[in-house]
């Protein structure tokens, strides 16, 4: 990038030695902002010597904090201090060219801290949503077999090719016998129910089961002949 | 004479063509790509809403179920976002302006079902 | 030694090309104080972000200014593109510089016009925006719109200017060069021009530093800063960019300095257009800002230099766009300029600090 740019984190307390410093060096004032956030408002200040940007964030400033004005040293600040001051409610003392909240004629007070009840609504979807996708990953990670099947290609790859086809038919057949064995299973519980179940409805079911039985059939018998 | 310093281009514009032109008697050629208004062909539209989502200033409304398009003329700042968006390109940015007024007005276009022959 | 009086100056006033409102404080023709208030264009442009998302965004940060749109679209597309890292093509670099050096050009010949319309030359003022005319054209046929060009998107740009349009926005330049030498020539030379001037408004290399002024304004008292010796995006492939500065710091430098700037600005894109390169006009971008990343980028507009701020909160709307103008930053320098010059002076030193309010309110 043609130009470097960095953000520091200050307190409240350091920010006119900061300002002063960089006067003294010769550094450009750039401009000041202000960020709402939850915690309270950001407040960050921008200076730039030669090439590089410094920005200076104070976070979480609160409506009870005085923060002290930096237009004694660098006049041009005047108008972002009572911009933040009308938009934002943070108050600031010293300001050079002080209009004490008349900067702005605003019909509502501190607009930029006002989240209306669409906002509001948006942001707790976001955030449940957020809270769900998380929860999601958490449960997929604690699952193993993921895990284990990534371990398993990684020593396979590093095998001989013979013992790793070998491995790979042992693995198939398994997974084959694991899934017959669940097949089995399955329709273990169906004759259960279906013994549960009204003799007519029985029937039905028992034939919608045959019929795809045979489809299933018809479909394996296809495969292999395309194999 | 330390004065006139503009006397040349003042004499030089009696004779040369003027840089106006004699409005509304001669009209000027739209240049190709002028963003005039948003035109729709509705055959291919497919009533998915993309364009409605994509417009910074809520010009467009899509009804699914009554199947209609409808555009607030005042309301649309021609930035082309809808018709970069639509994916059956039935957008179209044409070159005329939409001519002023005396009352804001939106013109609504039924899309066809052409799934019933 | 008179009373003071307080003369009110604005928003409404036939030479005031802004709505800025002052309060003068005036002591027998002389302005001892100027109090200024603004606040009459403010259009909470910066709480839009929570209803449009960062790329709906870009066509409210065009509006922000009519005369500086092509600045504040490229400077918002390259902020977004720094936030998630997207890398643009070299020829889209160079067709944003171009028309940024061409708002640059229809900018500052605007601004020609109104600052000879302050003292009463109207008529440099009609042809310096009949020159201007030509480039509003050039707009049209590239962009397709005239003062709104929405043509540059986050990823790239939307339109390509192809070379016989290029060829044609060359002819028009050149064709603009020797009107333009003469209304130059007329402004720099003339004696009334120079009896309202020069000596007017000065401010001192010092005083510039002090208040931390940007632009032309701060260039014409010796301050060496301009952001395209920076060299982001295709200024860096310039072959030899100096500001051009002004050690006088009076009006008259001022106007000497946009003057000097315009034919800079020719030369730079007629070196861009024989230098482009062909390939790709925009990558796709997809996804949104990360939670909480923040970056911030700076961009040389024709009033001067434009600090960008954007913080990201992982949804496709932005947690913060901020766009600091220049006209907000000079604002003190101009209440200094104004402090001992004649009341009939005012309107002058307003104009040459080029001021743009629709930028500083947003």
């Amino acid at each position: 990038m043609a130009f470097q740019s960095e953000f520091i984190n200050i307190a409240i307390a350091d920010l006119s030695d900061c300002a002063a410093n960089r006067k003294a060096e010769g550094a450009r004032y750039v401009q000041t902002l202000a960020v709402n956030t939850e915690a309270g408002v950001d407040l960050i200040y921008t200076f730039m010597a030669g090439d590089k940007i410094d920005n200076y964030k104070i976070p979480a400033v609160s409506k009870d904090d005085v923060v002290p004005s930096i237009s004694q040293d660098f006049l041009a600040a005047f108008v972002w201090e009572n911009e933040i001051h009308d938009l934002f409610g943070i108050t600031f003392e010293g300001i050079a060219i002080d209009f004490g909240g008349a900067f702005y004629d605003l019909a509502v007070k501190e607009p930029m801290t006002v989240i209306s009840p669409a906002q509001l609504a948006a942001r707790e979807k976001a955030a449940k949503i957020a809270a769900a996708k998380a929860a999601k990953e958490q449960a997929q990670a604690a699952s193993a077999p993921a895990n284990a099947d990534a371990e398993l290609e990684a020593k396979l790859a590093g095998m001989d090719p013979e013992k790793a086809a070998k491995v790979r038919a042992a693995m198939e057949a398994k997974a084959k016998k694991e899934a017959a064995a669940k097949a089995a299973e399955k329709d273990a519980e169906m004759e259960a129910k279906l013994a549960a179940m009204d003799p007519e409805k029985a029937a039905k079911v028992r034939a919608a089961m045959e019929a795809k039985a045979k489809k299933e059939a018809a479909a394996a018998a296809q495969q292999k002949e395309g194999e | 004479m330390s004065g006139f310093k503009l006397g040349g281009m003042t004499l030089g514009s009696v004779f040369k063509k003027p840089e106006t032109t004699l409005y509304p008697f001669e009209q000027k050629v739209a240049p190709k790509g002028l963003r005039g208004h948003v035109a729709i062909s509705p055959e291919t539209c497919i009533l998915c809403g993309i364009c409605q989502k994509s417009c910074p200033c809520g010009a467009i409304t899509v009804d699914k179920k009554a199947r209609t398009w409808e555009i607030r003329r005042f309301s649309c700042v021609q930035c082309g976002a809808c018709v970069r968006s639509c994916p059956k390109a039935c957008l179209s940015m044409e070159t005329a302006y939409t001519k002023p007024a005396t009352g804001k007005s939106s013109h609504v276009v039924e899309v066809p079902d052409t799934k019933e022959r | 030694m008179g009373k003071a009086t307080v003369i009110p100056f604005g928003p409404q006033h036939p030479v005031l090309p802004e709505p800025l409102h002052l309060d003068l404080v005036v002591q027998d023709e002389k302005v001892v104080e100027a109090i200024p208030q603004i606040g009459f264009v403010h259009r909470g442009l910066e709480k839009l972000v929570e209803t449009r998302d960062y790329n709906q965004f870009l066509y409210v940060c065009e509006r922000i200014c009519g005369i500086c749109a092509a600045g504040h679209s490229i400077g918002y597309a390259e902020t977004i593109e720094r936030l998630m890292g997207v890398e643009v093509p070299k020829r889209a670099e160079y067709l944003r510089v171009i028309w940024h050096e061409l708002s640059r050009v229809h900018s500052h010949l605007l601004w020609l016009g109104l600052a000879a319309d302050a003292f009463g030359f109207e008529s440099l003022f009609m042809h310096a925006w009949r020159l201007r005319e030509r480039v509003l054209d050039i707009f049209e046929k590239t962009t397709g719109g005239r003062v709104i060009l929405s043509v540059v998107k986050v990823g790239g740009v939307h339109r390509d200017i192809d070379d016989s349009q290029m060829k044609e926005i060359i002819y028009v330049l050149d064709g603009i060069m020797d009107d333009y030498r003469k209304i130059m020539n007329t402004l720099l030379t003339d004696y009334s021009v120079k009896n309202r001037t020069v000596g007017v408004g000065t401010l001192s290399h010092e005083e510039a530093l002090a208040l931390s002024m940007v632009g032309p304004f701060a260039r014409a008292s010796n301050v060496n800063y301009d952001v395209r010796s920076l060299g982001n995006g295709a200024y860096g492939d310039l072959s030899d960019f100096q500001p051009i500065l002004d050690a006088q710091g009076d009006c008259y430098a001022r106007v000497k300095v946009r003057c000097l700037e315009v034919l800079q600005s020719i030369e730079i894109i007629k070196e861009l257009a024989a230098k482009m390169p062909a390939g790709d006009i925009s990558v796709t971008v997809k996804g949104s800002p990360a939670e909480g990343a923040e970056v911030c980028n700076v961009l040389e507009q024709p009033r001067g230099e434009c600090y960008y701020y954007a913080r990201g909160n992982g949804s496709k709307n932005l947690e913060r766009m901020r766009i600091r103008t220049p006209t907000s930053q000079n604002i003190a320098g101009m209440v200094s300029a104004l402090k001992g010059c004649d009341l009939a002076d005012v309107n002058m030193v307003i104009l040459t600090i080029d001021p743009c309010i629709s930028c500083t309110e947003r």
